[in-house]
């Protein structure tokens, strides 16, 4: 899981090209939209579309991607749980 | 060489279309609904790996997820929503199933469909998307109510998508297309007909041709500023 975690704070980093921050400066727990990294929705959309290529989840509607994206936690439980078996 | 999915690209102005973005060097797959003999006979029309046409149901949900699993990663650069068909009647007297058949294939497949290839042109930072609209969105047509708001719905649509994925380098059009000689509109009485042609300043029917050559350019890198708008192609009529 921690690797995941790790995994998911890079994937954030590179397709958001946030180049100034680091996969250890993002708080497991900490909200990655608004507050946080201050990312807005449009930003989700991108990240929605990388999670879902490189983890075969799909994010299927706004009630879905609020509760996934709140933080990097809640993103690698949901990976985990829906990604399908390698 | 770029993608480009086209709907309803196996007749009319979406088969022209598809012939347009096949001379400027897409790869076109084109989406029909249910006529594999017209299928078969543009696939036969075109250089031997620059054309395929495939069956789906672009206003059923599953059916364009399956396509789109089915067609990969790479997606596609370009979409153009050329689909669709007409069912006139004066509101009054049009059953409710008429009504939902035309706005699913024009509206929801347009929604369907651009959803699914907006996540290869987003992770891509570029993108081209064109739904093919009617004066009848604009300016309203008695028998088309139907029609009308499903074509105005996409305008919609379009202007607010455009600003939806304006920052991911994807453009999003509508390029509404006047009156065309195709199948489609054979079916008119003389007499709307007669009608119609005297409404257009330039005096005449367009041809598909024409309506694919916007199109085109709507799709090409030096269109690339322009985002959010109707093109009309209507020969003055809008």
């Amino acid at each position: 899981m921690n690797d995941l975690k790790k995994d998911i704070k890079e994937l954030i980093i590179q397709s958001l090209n946030l180049g100034d921050v680091t996969p250890e400066s993002i708080v497991d727990d900490a909200p990655l939209f608004q507050e946080g990294l201050g990312l807005d929705s449009i930003d989700a959309l991108e990240l929605a579309v990388a999670i879902e290529r490189k983890y075969r989840v799909t994010i299927p509607d706004e009630a879905v991607g609020k509760k996934v994206f709140s933080s990097v936690a809640a993103l690698a439980q949901y990976v985990s749980e829906n990604r399908p078996p390698a | 060489m770029r993608r480009a999915l086209v709907s309803g690209g196996t007749k009319g102005i979406g088969l022209a279309i598809a012939r347009a973005l096949a001379a400027a060097g897409h790869e076109v797959v084109a989406l029909y609904a249910s006529d594999d003999d017209a299928a078969r006979a543009a696939e036969a029309s075109f250089a031997p790996g620059t054309y395929r046409a495939l069956r789906c149901d672009v206003a059923a949900a599953a059916a364009v997820d399956a396509l789109f699993a089915a067609e990969g990663e790479r997606g596609f650069d370009v979409f153009v929503h050329a689909a669709g068909f007409t069912r006139d009647k004066l509101m009054l007297m049009m059953p409710e199933r008429d009504f939902d058949d035309v706005v699913a294939a024009h509206l929801k497949g347009g929604f369907l469909v651009a959803k699914q290839a907006l996540k290869a042109m987003i992770s891509r930072k570029l993108g081209r998307v064109v739904f093919i609209v009617s004066p009848t969105a604009l300016l309203g047509r008695a028998g088309q109510t139907n029609y009308g708001a499903a074509k105005a719905g996409l305008i919609g649509l379009t202007r607010s998508l455009a600003r939806e994925v304006a920052r991911f380098r994807i453009t999003v059009n509508c390029v509404c297309a006047g009156f065309v000689e195709t199948a489609m509109t054979a079916s008119l009485p003389d007499k709307a007909r007669a009608e119609m042609l005297a409404a257009i300043p330039l005096g005449r029917a367009g041809r598909p041709e024409e309506i694919a050559a916007a199109t085109e350019w709507l799709c090409s890198d030096g269109a690339g500023y322009i985002t959010g708008t109707v093109l009309g192609v209507d020969g003055g009529l809008t």
